[in-house]
């Protein structure tokens, strides 16, 4: 007689798994940290997704209510019709945050969705993407930007990946 | 989630099919060199890839691994005499040589030619490392020779086991590339387990189950860094290669020996797990050995006269409740090994990945399926050779070590994860 882990492993067995939505739609953040990126983010914007936000900007403006920086600024997420969010309240009421910079960018502004991150309980994913003329040092700046700030951190090759990433994810 | 069409593309291995194509490029395990001792010994059965499959060693050690049924009608070769240059066919007396050549057909007369007509498929097998490696692809593109450093070192440094695992092998390879599980499954091995404990690198494992991930690109396939706290503005970096399509390393522990994994597809339902342990500078100690042997560290016990291990899917992996519950094991299934397997057996025959829900953390099994996709999908429409054919590409080491926090792994620890003969491994 078969044992019980020898029959639950058939093919014919894997037929009755109860087949329902185990989850639900995430709530990705993705956040360009700098003008290349943000062009690869407009394009994977583009693609069908589950709800997910894309955000080609960020700036800040002087304030000192709740959710600023620690340098008292408000900081904005600038997304793709132009309009300025409120980085906190993004962050929020999301499930995770995607923050890309293409190599030898500036992505220092991570710390500051990284903050937001902490404060909410978010998971922070970040993606170095190449650049044209790129070099092994910029590559290494760049994660050197995010390294402190991020879950896990990739170096992706472009687009493809992203999208590959986030459809995993479903994003 | 991978949609069912790229899910299938992976796991499907079969003649034809573009993944079998992709490991139809590389040299893979076929059977270790113990199946086949001396000339003239008993052939051996074995399914890779979808294809059956027998290999000989005849008279003079020529290795053979040619279709296991005989041309006449079809009968298996395993029942064959291994005599005289060649194994003969017991039911009509057709005998074939290494190369698949029928050498006589007794019925028909010699002058005849009629034996020079029949040839069965066959691919070559070579023996390195204590494996004997097949090339299942096109003879005009067969590959250089396999250089993994396992493989390289004498045989007193180095030991290779199998295991049969009852999964499709791309569910067995990611748990490969997966080390955020370690924490959790393994957690009772490795202060318990003579080939796992005792480094000091254990520390950082237990007390901090939050390991943070960077992944980057290699040239054979993936470098996965997973980093820990430690003291004295610190991380501990435990580096995973994966080298394409199914090689798999563990980072080091101390100055145990160095393990890691081939998964290499049986058929669509079935692979075999290879575990080796070796060590760059100096012979395995008698204890080490028997330990491996006895199933301990990445090895497994097995059913007796078979590859299949004892604790398998058909006695319930012997599931230790109690052992679990007083945290002997995390999973109540001993051994690291089949901790792995069962877990991954329970998924089914082929995992269905479209159900499942990954996070950011697994970002390295994202990446993974995603440049097989990619390298698949390039030899198949455009005839680009893969990454980890060129032995260049075998020739990364895993590394475990301490590094200043403000320093990129793989800049690090780029020495580390080269190969270099009579060099000890880095590890903490």
């Amino acid at each position: 007689m078969l044992s019980e882990s020898a029959r639950m492993t058939t093919a014919h067995e894997a037929s009755f798994r109860i087949q329902y939505p185990n989850s639900k739609p995430r709530a990705a953040r993705i956040i360009a940290l700098d003008p290349e990126s943000a062009a690869l983010v407009n394009e994977v914007s583009k693609q069908k997704w589950n709800g997910a936000k894309f955000f080609t900007s960020l700036s800040f403006t002087a304030d000192s209510g709740p959710g600023t920086t620690d340098q008292g600024m408000k900081a904005w997420l600038g997304d793709l019709a132009g309009r300025a969010m409120d980085l906190a309240g993004e962050v929020a009421e999301s499930d995770f945050v995607v923050v890309i910079t293409a190599a030898g960018e500036d992505g220092r502004a991570a710390s500051v969705i990284a903050a937001a991150c902490k404060a909410h309980n978010k998971s922070l994913i970040g993606l170095v993407v190449p650049k044209d003329g790129a070099s092994e040092e910029d590559v290494a700046t760049s994660l050197d930007h995010l390294r402190p700030h991020t879950r896990m951190l990739v170096v992706a090759s472009g687009r493809d990946y992203i999208e590959t990433m986030l459809t995993a994810l479903r994003a | 989630m991978l949609r069912k069409e790229q899910n299938d593309y992976l796991c499907q291995t079969d003649p034809g099919t573009p993944m079998g194509n992709m490991f139809r490029a590389y040299w893979m395990p076929a059977l270790l060199s113990e199946e086949l001792p001396e000339p003239d010994c008993p052939p051996v059965r074995l399914k890779l890839l979808g294809e059956r499959l027998l290999a000989f060693r005849d008279s003079e050690g020529k290795l053979g691994l040619i279709d296991e049924f005989c041309a006449h009608r079809g009968v298996s070769l395993w029942f064959g005499r291994n005599e005289d240059c060649g194994l003969r066919c017991p039911y009509h007396g057709w005998k074939y040589d290494v190369t698949g050549q029928c050498t006589e057909v007794p019925s028909e007369p010699a002058e005849s030619g009629y034996a020079k007509k029949i040839k069965l498929k066959n691919y070559p097998l070579i023996e390195k490392g204590g494996v004997l490696w097949t090339y299942m692809g096109p003879p005009e593109k067969t590959p250089p020779e396999p250089m993994y450093e396992f493989c390289t070192v004498p045989l007193n440094q180095t030991f290779m086991s199998k295991r049969l695992q009852e999964c499709n092998w791309l569910q067995a390879m990611e748990g490969g590339i997966d080390s955020s599980h370690v924490s959790f499954l393994h957690r009772g091995d490795l202060s318990n387990d003579p080939l796992f404990k005792g480094s000091a690198g254990n520390k950082y494992n237990m007390q901090d189950l939050s390991p943070v991930f960077e992944v980057v690109e290699n040239d054979g396939g993936l470098l996965i860094g997973a980093r820990r706290n430690a003291e004295d503005d610190q991380y501990y970096w435990r580096i995973t290669p994966w080298v394409m399509p199914c090689y798999t390393g563990v980072p080091p522990r101390g100055d145990h020996p160095i393990h890691g994994h081939f998964w290499v597809p049986i058929d669509d339902e079935n692979c075999w797990a290879w575990s080796y342990d070796y060590h760059p500078t100096r012979p395995l100690s008698e204890n080490e050995v028997n330990a491996m042997k006895d199933g301990k560290g990445i090895h497994v016990k097995y059913v007796p006269g078979t590859y299949r291990p004892l604790a398998n899917k058909d006695n319930d992996y012997l599931m230790d409740r109690a052992g679990q519950k007083a945290g002997k094991t995390f999973s109540g299934v001993e051994g690291i090994g089949m901790q792995d397997a069962s877990l991954q057996e329970s998924m089914g025959p082929i995992c269905d990945r479209e159900k499942e829900n990954l996070v950011g953390t697994d970002n390295g099994i994202i990446m993974a399926r995603h440049r097989l996709l990619r390298a698949a999908r390039a030899l198949n429409e455009k005839g680009i050779t893969p990454p980890g054919v060129d032995p260049e590409h075998h020739k990364v080491r895993q590394a475990a070590l301490l590094l200043k926090r403000d320093v990129q792994y793989k800049d690090g620890a780029k020495e580390a994860l080269k190969v270099k003969p009579g060099v000890r491994q880095t590890s903490v």
